[in-house]
């Protein structure tokens, strides 16, 4: 409280010390009226534009030598006293500097052209401020909007895989909105289940936060994952995504930058003074499954069938093999291809609208998306979307205001089953006809289970979402800026599952009923954040602060029930049908969140760059006691190649050094965790305790240290940045460990264990061609990660210690050790380490690490007069389990390991011998927890590829268009990798991979 | 943004020293699906929400659930009346008298006994301090919580031995509770049963028998005094219970006496607890095999033999078979459903006290004080209820006793582990040397404490054998 006081008593002394410098502000910055009287003043006038003419408002105009300077108007113009002899510098973000001698003449017109390398080239977004790449002195990264559009993906995120150093995505399935597992330089939390998740990044569209949990689903297909909250914007329309990682890029987000920050920005209305225009894009195209696992044919299975009852010695009979004794003997089905080698319609439309006056500028954009699926009949993902954004500025810039709103719709119309795809997988290969001659579906007099029932468990999820904020800026005084950001979020999930008697076999319908189940999910936040700028240039010197304070409030609620006993299958779903209707879950939470934070960035010269960020933050998820708490981080960088020294070489072209190191915290432990409180049983009309309560838990928080070296050469054609990271997490907030006595086995406290994630990331760009029809340009990006548990004491007492093990990764998984077959048995054997006859977690003395050992993405971008070619290849190495679906031997389909891998008791093989007896099924069990399921997992995937042809105007001669280009793009194209299974992205995982998908389109602009 | 937020912002943004309201803007109230702990017993009504929610976990907690973990299940597979037809090492353990302190089985058992005294005990901690309870609320409530603590201290007692003796809800005291002398235990156990019987009615509320009355208090404190060797008060208590025919009788039909709200039981659970529509209990979940569920226990032949000779209903009604290409798999089949997701009329509750065992506990109290006569009384009327012949005249008390013996295994096996304890109870526990594997060992008769408890507690000490 104290502590809090004097705090916030420094804020507002800092705040008043501005308020006062503020008047002396303009004396300072009054243009020098004292240039040596012998030369002849004169006025020089001109307008300022890029290369396609259009003007160029706030380019920043200097005489060199001298720090007199102005800036161009909103239609280009500017306006200054010059002597002949001196040299104008023009220079704007994203533009190359240009000098230019003033002469005699009053009038200098210029055009410039826009900096061909990255660094200049790049303005970022840094979330409450924004800087270039250049003079950055955090971790930043930038996707943008190109980058992503030229891929036919749903989620945003799923555009990003291989395009960022140190940011790691995977896919865990190929259902369309399903979420993806994101790591920011890895993973800092040991909670990581899905629903209690402590590394989720924090995502902010525009302003406004957004919850980062997946949505839940009741859909099974995706009910592991649930459901992307990013998937509903519209790829087009993303103008940048901005990745930050370092303390000094998230500490201003305080106690949610831990597990780093994704910012997106949705395109806004072109500069001011544009005229309008339209930009219609469509693609449309295939999606499919590529990569089938390969496994026995009907005779082969067959043949592994006869010889598991032979091992065994037992007969084959009507009830234990229907499939050798009663199923057609000659049938074949490739199960996958049936269930889920369908090929699915792609098809993108969107449409945008932007243009603008002095004043006022807007942009207008619908999309459409509609994604089919792989699977039969007929089901679709579908994206409505509409954006505006609206910019407005009286005359002299004084205010300025800017509106956006996402509102989308998405549809996902997709039967719900949890074993579709693994059923494709392990199901005989001679297993019966789907449907019987009358078109029902057969059951063959209940020897399977005919996997196309599941069809008949319809899924409709529909998803609404709003994003909205309102920017307000107002210039109090020059360099003084008063700034609010209001944003509003909305997010409505419905979910419905209908299970129809059809759904399984006749012979039980008498013991189940029909049924339905909903799923409600309603997500609403408002975040009010009040900021005051400064920013101030004397001589060499140069400030930037900003202060600003955040409240933000947010209400999750969901409410989920079942409504059973429908006389009739039309009936399912009207609650008014149930027999009964039961709740499993009713819940609104409410999270409030206050802040203030300042930002204050300082450099000299432009070649020593400091910057200091803080946040104190008060959260509602903790006790009263343990609510505030303070974040900061302190960050550096010194520009080396501006020194003088560094003038007389022309190979480096630039460099910088940089570090960082600071505070972040992360509160993502679910609400109201620290009360005391009773909730409903499961049964009605109880209530229970459902935990002990500490209402003393606090912050988990994340020591970041960071340095960087970033370097261009040859006039920054080649450009090379490495930066090595070093997070430490601490107090991890997971269950202390109790003795049951005390009615449970934890109480929710801060541990001691604290996890170590360090890693090197390289990245390099080169621009190989760059001629007047030819340009190539080629970058890199690799990341070296390596997570550690440094500390945790006792962890032999906790559930933790089956997991993990102090002083490795985290993303270790401990085993058994594999000691071949027996060959006496023909049976796998792992070795009972403690030799005390049993096997137990203490003879899993093999763990290794399934992370990612590196990974990386190799780009290129080529462009030939009107054609260009863009495709990046994301690589991986790594580790992981084999892919597995049953016992040899068991009725099931099995991998083809190709010949001699099941044959008999006396084969050399190194495959267990066909059984399916318990030991064969134990030790085959016992062999897929130890080091023999360990298999390399590395890949290389084409993940993108794009080409693309300009339409020359020559061609479109009379027709009113600007711009018109025809595009193919692919993804997903190829994969090389050694793993045999499904994807070697989730080694181990049965799941629907990855799809690839390749569509053609056509982009025009008016 | 309502009226009051902006008001916030404004002051907190312009005014940073005021910081009263920063503070008071994150403030939160306790949310709708929540329930403070200390307006829980405010009100007759949530308190009485407690209780039923004691009952409806009872279903859903491991040791009392009819289930895999629970007492019925692995102290039935400790005694000799089943045997495992699958391999899952935990319930191997308890099936060949080699339990490991790091059994996960065992570990649930005994924290899931611990939870439901935590929930007794926040109850009978919560009723003194609320104020404005009605009389016969305070009585309900304290009588039920007194049963349930006492039912299931029995339990760890006779499981465990010396347990720690936990009365209250502050787990920083707890955790470093020390084991109880087994005669503290069992005064409290005492304690809390008397205290039951006086306090609760002789009806059932809402005649729904999974809600316990002063005859289920009875039936315990009969009990409790029989393991006590407190013949006299067992007789007398148990007598009480047979006296009250106008709620109990033995019933002739074999096939209803495991029916809902059924006249022979005391006590039951109903599946009700789990909130789904799974209407089965348990015990037919787990027991009954079908051709498409393979459970992992059968009957064991020595149990099979102790029918052999005589025409027995139990055989015909409570013992089930399963034949397969292999071998025949004898199971009980004292509930008759395995499954049920139609959503229906729940038909089985799961029995926890019913008549017969009072007949028993008569029976033996009388043999125990040489009051032949009476104990064959007794046990006659459970033989004729199974169609086999009465006994006329014994030899001598241990002839007797064995004859109660031998009947509760036939009468109670696959019910709440009486095989475990009966063995105990009469010393006969060694015959268990003679299943297959058996590693039986007179230690074998304490389950361990669980490791786990043992790292996170230090002043627990371990059972002698382990």
């Amino acid at each position: 409280m104290k502590i809090l006081l004097t705090r916030l008593r420094l804020v507002a002394v800092l705040f008043t010390a501005l308020f006062l410098i503020n008047p002396v502000i303009p004396l300072w910055a009054r243009p020098h009226n004292s240039s040596p009287p012998s030369l002849i003043q004169q006025t020089v006038n001109g307008t300022v534009s890029d290369t396609d003419g259009l003007p160029l408002p706030g380019v920043t105009v200097m005489i060199k030598n001298n720090k007199t300077g102005t800036s161009t108007d909103l239609d280009g113009n500017y306006s200054i006293n010059a002597v002949a002899g001196d040299t104008l510098v023009f220079s704007y973000v994203g533009f190359k500097i240009q000098e230019q001698p003033v002469a005699a003449q009053n009038r200098i017109d210029i055009q410039l052209k826009e900096a061909a390398t990255a660094l200049d080239a790049v303005t970022i977004n840094a979330g409450y401020y924004s800087t270039t790449q250049r003079e950055a002195t955090g971790s930043i990264a930038k996707v943008t909007g190109e980058e992503i559009q030229n891929q036919p993906v749903i989620s945003p995120l799923e555009a990003l895989q291989g395009r960022v150093a140190g940011l790691q995505i995977v896919q865990e399935t190929g259902i369309p909105g399903a979420a993806p597992s994101v790591k920011i330089r890895g993973r800092n939390s040991l909670r990581s289940i899905y629903g209690n998740n402590g590394n989720l990044p924090l995502y902010i569209i525009d302003g406004v936060p957004i919850n980062s949990a997946p949505i839940q689903s009741l859909n099974q297909f995706i009910s592991g994952q649930g459901v992307d909250p990013l998937s509903n914007l519209n790829p087009s329309h993303i103008e940048s995504i901005e990745i930050l990682k370092d303390a000094d890029a998230t500490a201003i987000y305080g106690s949610r930058g831990a597990n780093g920050v994704i910012l997106i920005t949705t395109k806004t209305g072109k500069g001011v003074v544009h005229k309008t225009e339209v930009d219609l894009r469509y693609y449309g195209g295939i999606s499919r499954v590529d990569n089938f696992v390969d496994l026995l044919d009907t005779q082969q299975y067959l043949d592994l069938r006869r010889r598991a009852f032979e091992n065994d010695e037992v007969q084959p009979t009507e009830a234990n093999a229907p499939d050798l004794i009663l199923w057609d003997q000659n049938r074949y089905t490739d199960w996958q291809k049936k269930l889920f080698g369908g090929t699915a319609q792609v098809t993108n439309l969107s449409f945008d609208i932007s243009g603008g006056n002095k004043t006022t500028s807007f942009r207008l954009g619908a999309g459409y998306q509609n994604q089919g699926t792989v699977f039969p009949d007929d089901h679709s993902f579908e994206k409505k979307t509409v954006n505006l954004n609206l910019n407005h500025q009286t005359e002299g810039g004084k205010f300025k205001m800017n509106l956006t709103v996402n509102y989308s719709i998405n549809n996902n119309d997709l039967f719900s089953s949890g074993n579709f795809v693994s059923d494709a997988l392990s199901l005989p290969p001679n297993a019966p006809e789907l449907y019987n001659e009358d078109g029902s579906l057969n059951w063959e007099n209940s020897t399977w289970d005919n996997p196309l029932a599941q069809l008949e468990r319809e899924g409709s999820a529909e998803v609404n979402n709003l994003v909205s904020n309102l920017g307000l800026q107002y210039e109090l005084a020059r360099g003084l800026l008063l700034k609010a950001n209001l944003g509003y979020t909305y997010l409505d999930s419905e979910d419905v599952i209908k299970i129809p008697l059809e759904s399984s076999d006749p012979a039980i319908w008498d013991r189940i009923s029909q049924r339905s189940s909903h799923n409600f999910v309603n997500r609403k936040s408002w975040i009010a954040e009040p900021q005051l700028g400064y920013n101030l240039s004397l001589k060499k010197h140069e400030i930037d602060a900003l202060l600003g304070a955040t409240f933000q409030e947010s209400e999750d609620s969901s409410l989920g029930f079942t409504g059973r006993g429908y006389s009739n299958k039309q009936f399912i779903g009207n609650l008014d049908a149930a027999d009964a209707i039961s709740t499993s879950r009713d819940q609104t939470l409410i999270y409030k969140y206050n802040a203030v934070f300042a930002r204050f960035g300082y450099n000299w010269d432009r070649r020593y760059f400091l910057n200091l960020t803080g946040r104190r933050d008060g959260s509602s998820r903790f006790g009263p006691d343990k609510r505030f708490a303070n974040f900061g981080a302190v960050g550096a960088a010194w520009i080396l190649s501006r020194e003088k020294f560094m003038e007389s070489q022309n190979i480096l072209s630039f460099g910088k050094i940089r570090g960082s190191y600071g505070l972040t915290g992360s509160d993502q432990i679910g609400d109201y965790r620290y009360l005391d409180t009773y909730e409903a049983t499961p049964g009605p009309g109880g209530i229970y305790p459902t935990q002990l309560t500490n209402p003393k838990f606090s912050w988990e928080t994340n020591k970041k240290l960071e340095a960087g070296l970033e370097l261009g050469f040859f006039a920054d054609r080649i450009s090379f940045n490495v930066n090595w990271y070093r997070n430490r997490s601490s107090s991890q907030l997971v269950g202390y460990p109790l003795p049951a006595i005390t009615g449970f086995n934890t109480v929710e406290a801060n541990l001691p264990a604290t996890v170590e994630n360090t890693g090197w990331e390289l990245e390099i760009s080169s621009l190989n061609l760059d001629s007047k029809t030819f340009k190539w340009r080629t970058s890199v990006n690799f990341t070296i990660p390596k997570n550690r548990l440094i500390e945790f004491p006792n962890i032999e007492q906790t559930s933790y210690s089956n997991s993990f093990e102090v002083g490795k990764s985290l993303n270790i998984a401990r085993l058994y050790k594999y000691n071949g077959v027996n060959p006496e048995t023909g049976l796998f054997q792992v070795v009972d380490a403690n030799e005390d006859g049993r096997l137990d977690s203490d003879d899993q003395i093999v763990s290794v690490d399934l992370g990612r050992d590196f990974y990386g993405g190799f780009g290129n971008q080529l462009s030939y007069g009107n054609m260009s070619l863009n495709f990046l290849f994301e690589f991986v190495k790594q580790e992981g389990r084999k892919f597995y679906n049953g016992v040899p031997g068991f009725r099931g389909n099995s991998i083809d390991y190709g010949e001699n891998t099941f044959s008999s008791r006396t084969n050399e093989s190194n495959g267990q011998i066909p059984t399916q007896s318990i030991d064969g099924l134990i030790s085959y069990l016992n062999a897929y927890n130890s080091d023999f399921i360990i298999t390399d997992a590395s890949f290389i995937r084409l993940k993108t590829f794009s080409m693309g042809y300009d339409i020359p105007k020559e061609i479109l001669g009379q027709v009113q268009i600007l711009s018109a280009q025809i595009f193919v793009h692919g993804q997903n194209l190829f994969t090389i990798s050694d793993y045999p299974g499904q994807d070697p992205q989730n080694p181990g995982v049965v799941s629907l991979p990855v799809l690839q998908s390749i569509t053609a389109g056509i982009n025009l602009k008016f | 943004m309502t009226k009051k937020n902006i008001l916030y912002i404004v002051s907190c943004f312009l005014l940073c020293s005021a910081n009263e309201s920063c503070e008071e803007f994150i403030d939160v109230n306790t949310p709708d699906y929540k329930l403070d702990s200390k307006v829980v017993f405010s009100t007759d009504n949530s308190a009485q929400r407690v209780l039923d929610g004691i009952y409806n976990q009872l279903f859903n907690t491991s040791y009392s659930g009819g289930g895999a973990q629970s007492v019925t299940y692995l102290a039935g597979l400790s005694a000799d009346n089943f045997d495992l037809t699958t391999i899952t090492p935990e319930l191997t353990e308890f099936n060949t008298n080699q339990i490991t302190t790091t059994n996960a089985y065992n570990l649930s058992l005994w924290s899931g006994a611990y939870n439901i005294i935590y929930q007794t005990n926040a109850l009978l901690n919560g009723i003194p301090n609320a104020g404005n309870l009605s009389q016969s609320t305070q009585d309900r409530l304290e009588g039920s919580g007194r049963f349930i603590r006492g039912f299931t201290y029995f339990y760890l007692v006779n499981l465990y031995g010396d347990v720690p003796l936990i009365l209250d809800t502050g787990y920083q005291q707890n955790a470093l509770a020390t084991r109880t002398d087994k005669k503290s235990v069992y005064n409290q156990i005492l304690k809390d049963l008397e205290s039951a019987s006086e306090l609760l009615n002789n009806s059932y509320t809402d005649n729904d028998r999974t809600r316990p009355n002063r005859f289920a208090a009875l039936a315990m404190l009969a009990r409790v005094h029989l393991f006590l060797g407190h013949w006299e008060q067992a007789d007398a208590f148990s007598s009480q219970v047979i006296a009250e025919s106008s709620q109990y009788e033995l019933m002739g039909d074999l096939n209803s006496v495991f029916l809902a709200n059924s006249r022979e039981a005391i006590w039951q659970i109903s599946p009700i607890g789990s909130g789904s529509s799974l209407t089965h209990t348990r015990e037919g979940n787990i027991f009954i095999k079908t051709p498409t569920t393979s459970t992992p226990v059968e009957l064991s032949e020595s149990f099979l033999n102790d029918f052999r000779g005589q025409q027995d209903k139990r055989t015909e009604y409570w013992i089930d078979v399963l034949s397969t290409d292999r071998d025949s798999l004898y199971y009980p089949n004292k509930y008759k459903i395995q499954y049920d997701a139609s959503g229906g009329d729940i038909r089985e509750y799961s029995m926890v006290l019913r008549l017969t065992e009072q007949y028993f506990i008569r029976s033996e109290a009388a043999a125990r004080m040489n009051n032949l006569e009476n104990a064959v009384l007794n046990i006659n009327i459970i033989r004729s209820r199974a169609s086999i012949p009465v006994v006329n005249t014994v030899s001598g008390q241990n002839e007797m006793l064995n004859l109660i013996l031998l009947e509760r295994r036939r009468e109670l096996f696959a019910e709440w582990g009486q095989r475990w304890f009966d063995l105990r109870r009469f010393e006969q526990s060694a015959i268990l040397r003679n299943k297959l594997n058996s590693n039986w060992e007179i230690t074998s008769n304490l389950f361990p404490i669980p490791a786990s408890e043992l790292m996170n507690n230090p002043n627990l000490t371990q059972n002698p054998g382990y």
